[in-house]
């Protein structure tokens, strides 16, 4: 007997779905890309990034609620999805199947990425018990770690792209499944305009790697 | 001009294992897969020359508008009769379509359509035990795009190239979003309409849609097939934030 969501809850549940994706998990992307970027102007602009983050209240109410539940949530109902899914990009070669394909490709990635991830920054932080003031410089220390070999780079590009990808689509899957670009026209014209989107989130994440990568820079703690 | 060679995808009964057979028919001008199959059924000889049962298959009206010989050729899904055999690249496979029950060879069993069709109110409920008069007349801009809609002859090839759709999943499918938007746009249907809506809010409704939008690029009649659905996806939002506050 196969698993299927109660009829009285999957039309909540796949909005849901959707609406996870946009806020707050897309909006922690931006977020999260736009401090991260601050490493490209300078080392200590980036730890006082980290510092006004570590001192918003209530912050581990913010994390767990406001990112990993909904994060969860969205990746549970994306693979529970993708494994009803039989993609056929190979019969029906159009490009808005092959974006679909992507979208659950690039899911799939992201969330392998984000155990990694989370696995070598956030653990690390909880195991050691550095908090506020403390943890910006050790986490620009393992940042600057993880882009020492271009194994690291390249797992964080592919990160990146996958996140920058599946966000951008998202957002488009988003408008055309809640009905706001409904004729070809204008689901097309917000295909380009969410394209661009997604290449400036990208740009944002690859000018913070090359940065970390070629100029690795130790700071102290800034009390 | 070289014979016609044709790869059929055969099987006996729904239970039945599917196995190939090769057949040959000499060249015409002009032909079609069906002209091809009704050459092959006169005298139904393997390649290798073996006596088998002929080649079953459905077809109707023979000029795309009834939906009855769809099938995939060559690996993807269309009518056979507008299949033109000058415009294919040969060797030429057939097999039935994937996503439905298949009866013998290549002939399918779609009433799942149907049975879409009555789970989503798909009609205009006329008189009853009473006369209810004239509808409404309709002004010309929303006649058109009703003709579009209702040009759909449940082919069902929307259907088998959407990557959502399954032969065991629940499912509606394009063609059916497309036929509740049709009946939601009448002015007499839409007294209905919430019913019809609620029908597509299910599972295998609206939210099933992955929006790969294969089903508009294969539709032979050319009907805006994502635009139904995105203006039910609309309709069905709307639906469930009037209920959060209306209900």
């Amino acid at each position: 007997m196969k698993f299927r969501i109660p009829d009285r809850y999957h039309f909540l549940l796949l909005k849901l779905h959707s609406l996870t994706g946009i806020v707050p998990v897309g909006l922690f992307l931006v977020v999260h890309l736009a401090f991260n970027s601050l490493r490209t102007v300078g080392a200590s602009q980036y730890q006082f990034g980290i510092d006004i983050i570590n001192n918003i209240p209530f912050l581990i109410l913010i994390e767990v609620f406001g990112i990993y539940v909904p994060l969860l949530f969205h990746s549970a109902m994306g693979f529970y999805l993708t494994f009803l899914a039989k993609p056929n990009i190979k019969i029906y070669r159009y490009p808005r199947n092959a974006l679909y394909t992507m979208q659950r490709v690039t899911g799939a990635i992201v969330f392998v990425f984000l155990v990694y991830h989370v696995g070598t920054t956030f653990v690390p932080k909880m195991f050691y018990g550095k908090h506020l003031f403390e943890a910006a410089p050790f986490l620009i220390d393992i940042m600057n770690q993880e882009f020492e070999t271009w194994g690291g780079r390249l797992i964080y590009l592919i990160g990146i792209f996958s996140a920058t990808f599946h966000f951008a689509n998202g957002l488009w899957g988003f408008c055309v499944s809640w009905g706001l670009i409904v004729g070809r026209n204008a689901q097309r014209n917000a295909g380009f305009a969410f394209a661009f989107v997604g290449l400036v989130l990208t740009f944002w994440g690859v000018a913070t790697v090359w940065e970390f990568s070629v100029n690795p820079v130790s700071v102290e703690p800034n009390m | 001009m070289k014979p016609i060679s044709l790869k059929i995808k055969r099987q006996d009964g729904p239970n039945g294992r599917s196995y190939w057979q090769t057949f040959e028919t000499p060249y015409r001008p002009f032909a079609n897969v069906i002209s091809c199959l009704q050459e092959i059924q006169k005298s139904p000889v393997t390649r290798e020359g073996k006596k088998v049962p002929p080649v079953v298959w459905d077809c109707n009206c023979l000029e795309e508008v009834c939906g009855s010989c769809t099938m995939l050729v060559n690996g993807k899904v269309r009518q056979a009769c507008t299949a033109l055999i000058d415009n294919l690249e040969g060797p030429l496979t057939l097999e039935p379509m994937s996503k439905f029950p298949v009866v013998r060879d290549l002939q399918v069993d779609r009433s799942r359509m149907f049975e879409n069709l009555k789970k989503t109110n798909s009609w205009i409920d006329i008189d009853g035990t009473h006369d209810i008069g004239e509808g409404p007349a309709i002004p010309d801009q929303d006649r058109a795009t009703a003709y579009v809609l209702s040009e759909c002859m449940t082919c069902g090839c929307c259907l088998e190239a959407c990557p959502q759709f399954t032969l065991d999943n629940s499912f509606l499918g394009a063609a059916t979003f497309s036929q509740v938007r049709l009946f939601n746009m009448h002015p007499t249907g839409a007294t209905q309409k919430e019913k019809r809506l609620e029908a597509v809010m299910k599972e295998g409704g609206i939210t099933d849609c992955g929006n790969a939008q294969v089903c508009v690029e294969v539709c032979p009649k050319k009907i805006p097939l994502t635009d139904s659905i995105a203006e039910m996806s609309r309709e069905t939002s709307l639906l469930s934030i009037k209920k959060i506050f209306n209900s």
